[in-house]
């Protein structure tokens, strides 16, 4: 039915389609059960993102076993675990092999109702568009490994990174969204042109009512934005508007690569509101509006 | 006071960031120069030391670039906060429109000099020039190897945004070889116009 670069659904029958994920990464933070909960975290997200609920996941491990303390393993394994089951998911195995550097993710299995299947390219004019999680956490990763972010920083990243992104999914399932993506790599603004292009529209998006997580203006200003950070605010500048009149330390933090981010709706306007209520509700406490779906265009993002 | 050299090359941010402050914890560095391969790095770098209470400029030459810091006030040292923002609000803003890589008509060659001359001269309007818009052929002075590049990268550094239109950079096929400034659009460049005070067109 559908692909993109890391998930594809498959139909099997009218009821039921077959959504298949896999994501893996390097260490992002230094605690090895918090890394196992994030790389859990964001590799069941693609399954939420589609509307989709989880059933099984395989553990994918990259581990230099000469050199590195197998403790370390256990504590992401149950990391991971943990947050699997907080999924509702079954950890049904996996495969390790002997690597230079550690690698930690999985393949995760979900289903979703054929017809219910949200992809970036529904989004239709008039929607307004919320935004689930803060942003902000390749600028802090880089603010921690830097030795300057603070304690209560570097922990509502964590916590943000390994927040599952069901409580969205379930209540996205209640309303009539329009399109949804996940934001990961490539940022608010990467993923939002990816949904604009997709959904053939323009999206406006008021940068000043994007959550942040806490501190992260002061460390972009510090200079701890990471590389691929930079390449998406330079490899978005040439399709999007009102970039100069925003501060430029805000536009880092809009195009600052995300692990495990939140999910980016488009709902009809006249619901956009009982859906952020909603999330308040079930704790996902730092959705926002952040704008809205402009006429049919060629996919621009316009910010205010 | 000592002075400090890092070579960054070949370094991915944060790298460079890190690397700069772990020299600067040394304690006592007046100025410091850090060699850098790309401008992500340069822009990072520059934050970082500004953040600190350093004077930056950069240069550039063959896709290196060096940051130049100096302790603005040696007893402001590490962890001064940014400078007050607000400060340059009451003043006008001048905007410098630059449509041509030539200024006037008659003669080329003289007016390749004389732009030079003038965006030299640019920095004498002090704080209240406020941002530089290059389209069209102005295009050419952003790009690796014009003469003008270290005086632009200098403007840059000292506070002035310098837009480069991207249609331009396109045409003339240089969207590879910018080295200064940030790639932009015409709402951009519309946008800019209005809020500026003043416009200042050369075209």
């Amino acid at each position: 039915m559908e692909t993109s670069d890391d998930a594809g659904v498959y139909r099997l029958n009218d009821q039921l389609a077959l959504i298949q994920t896999l994501d893996f990464f390097t260490p992002i933070v230094n605690d090895p059960y918090d890394f196992g909960r994030i790389a859990a975290a964001n590799a069941l997200s693609d399954v939420y993102a589609m509307g989709g609920r989880p059933l099984t996941a395989m553990n994918i491990v990259c581990f230099p076993i000469r050199r590195m303390d197998k403790a370390i393993l256990r504590d992401i394994l149950r990391g991971g675990r943990d947050k699997v089951h907080e999924a509702g998911a079954v950890l049904v195995g996996g495969h390790s092999v002997d690597d230079l550097e550690l690698k930690y993710g999985l393949s995760v299995t979900g289903v979703v109702s054929p017809g219910r299947v949200l992809t970036n390219r529904g989004a239709r004019p008039g929607d307004r568009l919320l935004l689930t999680k803060p942003l902000g956490t390749g600028i802090l990763a880089t603010a921690v490994k830097a030795g300057l972010a603070s304690p209560a920083a570097a922990q509502a990243a964590v916590d943000c990174m390994a927040e599952l992104n069901r409580a969205a999914a379930e209540a996205m399932a209640d309303y009539p969204v329009t399109a949804c993506t996940d934001i990961t790599g490539f940022g608010l603004l990467g993923h939002g042109l990816e949904l604009a292009a997709g959904s053939g529209v323009r999206l406006r998006i008021e940068a000043g009512r994007v959550p942040l997580l806490p501190e992260v203006l002061d460390y972009a200003s510090m200079g701890l934005v990471p590389a691929g950070s930079f390449a998406n605010r330079n490899f978005c500048a040439e399709r999007l508007r009102g970039s100069a009149a925003i501060d430029p330390l805000l536009l880092d933090l809009l195009a600052d690569a995300q692990t495990s981010g939140g999910l980016l709706i488009a709902v009809p306007a006249a619901a956009a509101e009982a859906l952020l209520d909603r999330l308040h509700r079930d704790g996902v406490s730092h959705a926002a509006i952040i704008g809205e779906v402009l006429e049919r265009g060629s996919g621009m993002v316009e910010l205010g | 006071m000592a002075d400090k050299e890092l070579d960054c090359r070949g370094l991915a941010c944060p790298n460079p960031v890190l690397r700069t402050k772990a020299a600067l914890e040394a304690g006592g560095v007046e100025r410091i120069t850090v060699l850098v391969d790309n401008a992500a790095a340069r822009e990072n770098v520059t934050r970082f030391l500004q953040r600190f209470g350093y004077r930056v400029s950069a240069m550039e030459r063959d896709g290196i670039f060096s940051v130049l810091g100096s302790l603005a006030d040696p007893e402001a040292c590490v962890l001064a906060q940014p400078e007050a923002a607000g400060a340059a609000e009451a003043q006008q803003k001048i905007l410098v429109l630059l449509a041509t890589d030539r200024l006037g008509r008659g003669d080329d060659a003289l007016g390749a000099k004389l732009v030079v001359n003038f965006l030299t001269t640019l920095k004498e309007l002090g704080p209240e020039l406020w941002r530089l818009l290059l389209v069209n052929a102005g295009v050419k002075l952003a790009v690796a190897g014009a003469e003008v590049l270290g005086v632009l990268q200098e403007l840059e550094q000292s506070g002035v945004k310098i837009l480069v239109c991207g249609t331009c950079l396109n045409h003339f096929q240089l969207l590879e070889q910018k080295r200064v400034g940030e790639t932009t659009n015409m709402l951009d460049i519309v946008t800019s116009m209005q809020l500026a005070d003043k416009v200042i067109s050369l075209t």
